[in-house]
């Protein structure tokens, strides 16, 4: 009996699944990789729609009068709930706020979280300026990865609010948290991982039983031919194949057959 | 060898492989009354064919006894 770890079973079925695991893999890293960068590019568009959608809901002649200490005013505290009341019928949105630029600066205007501890005030200078931000007082931008600042780790949007006569006043910014993201990416590679765990289950599992038909078969055929090497020729090939065991099987069938008539030594015997 | 002793020898070489005419010699001199395998004719068929489903099920598998039976059965 061979051992098992030189069985040709063993040999069989570990090449397959190392090279089920490896195609998989493959795959996996790929599929992932595309699916995460779709979700993020979907994400931006989201929050570039967005953010478009609401600057086009704000009134820039009000926002472009306000100063600092004018958050009591009614022209704040209606864009404040303006904005607030966006953001609650949105659940993706954690942060909410306009802004504008001031020289080499860029200040909150309206906060949505205004009057809370994460709220900001009109002119509180905002310090991690990055280009998309920027870019979002020209056009709608978004930004390429995720950022992070005082607030946590969150991706943006930012679209150009205009007054009546067309002049950019600032900028809507609208803020989802990674979380969100991530768990969405998350739940796309715990998805295709399964997909691919039960795949690979499956296909090892159709390799070992495949293998193991072929290794019964081929230990019969030794069994047979041990039998005839120590003088038995009483002996038969019991394979039943289409393949090319099946026509080894049928080769060693007439062999064996060939020999069992040539011992027969009593010539009327059969 | 005649045409039909040549055909049921071209059948049992596929089951028997060399020692197919061995085989056959001893079939028919043992059960057609001492019949020379080259001298066969179509009528000695039936009989050989069965004597064949006995004596190959001795040597090979049952089924493939049957099998090389039938095959020489319809040389009948």
């Amino acid at each position: 009996m061979t051992a098992w770890q030189h069985s040709l079973q063993t040999k069989l079925t570990v090449s397959f699944i190392v090279l089920i695991l490896v195609v998989s893999g493959l795959t996996f890293v790929f599929t992932y990789g595309e699916s995460k960068t779709a979700l993020k590019e979907t994400t931006q568009d989201e929050l570039r729609g967005l953010a478009s959608v609401i600057a086009t809901q704000i009134d820039g002649d009000a926002m472009a009068t306000l100063r600092p200490g004018d958050e009591e005013t009614p022209e704040f505290l209606a864009i404040r709930n303006q904005l607030d009341t966006i953001r609650l019928s949105n659940p993706d949105i954690l942060y909410l706020y306009t802004m504008r630029q001031v020289g080499d600066t860029v200040e909150f205007i309206v906060d949505a979280d205004y009057g809370t501890d994460d709220g900001a005030a009109i002119g509180d200078v905002y310090d991690a300026v990055n280009s998309p931000l920027l870019a979002g007082f020209v056009a709608p931008s978004v930004d390429s990865e995720f950022v992070t600042d005082q607030w946590g780790t969150i991706l943006s949007g930012f679209a150009p609010v205009r007054d009546s006569s067309g002049a950019v006043v600032g900028l809507v910014g609208v803020d989802m948290d990674s979380n969100r993201v991530i768990q969405r990416q998350d739940f796309v590679g715990s998805t295709i991982f399964i997909v691919i765990g039960i795949a690979v289950l499956i296909a090892g599992g159709l390799i070992a039983l495949f293998s193991r038909t072929i290794i019964r078969d081929i230990r019969t055929l030794n069994a047979t031919a041990n039998a005839i090497s120590t003088g038995n020729t009483n002996v038969s090939v019991d394979v039943e194949r289409k393949d090319e065991i099946g026509e080894l099987a049928d080769s060693f069938g007439r062999m064996a057959a060939s020999l069992k008539i040539m011992m027969d030594s009593d010539p009327e015997a059969k | 060898m005649n045409q039909i002793s040549q055909q049921v020898l071209d059948i049992s070489v596929q089951y028997l492989g060399p020692a197919a005419e061995r085989f056959l010699e001893r079939q028919t001199r043992a059960h057609l009354n001492g019949l020379l395998f080259t001298d066969l004719q179509k009528s000695h068929i039936p009989e050989l064919t069965s004597w064949i489903r006995i004596s190959a099920a001795l040597i090979i598998d049952k089924k493939k006894a049957d099998e090389f039976a039938l095959k020489i059965s319809r040389l009948g």
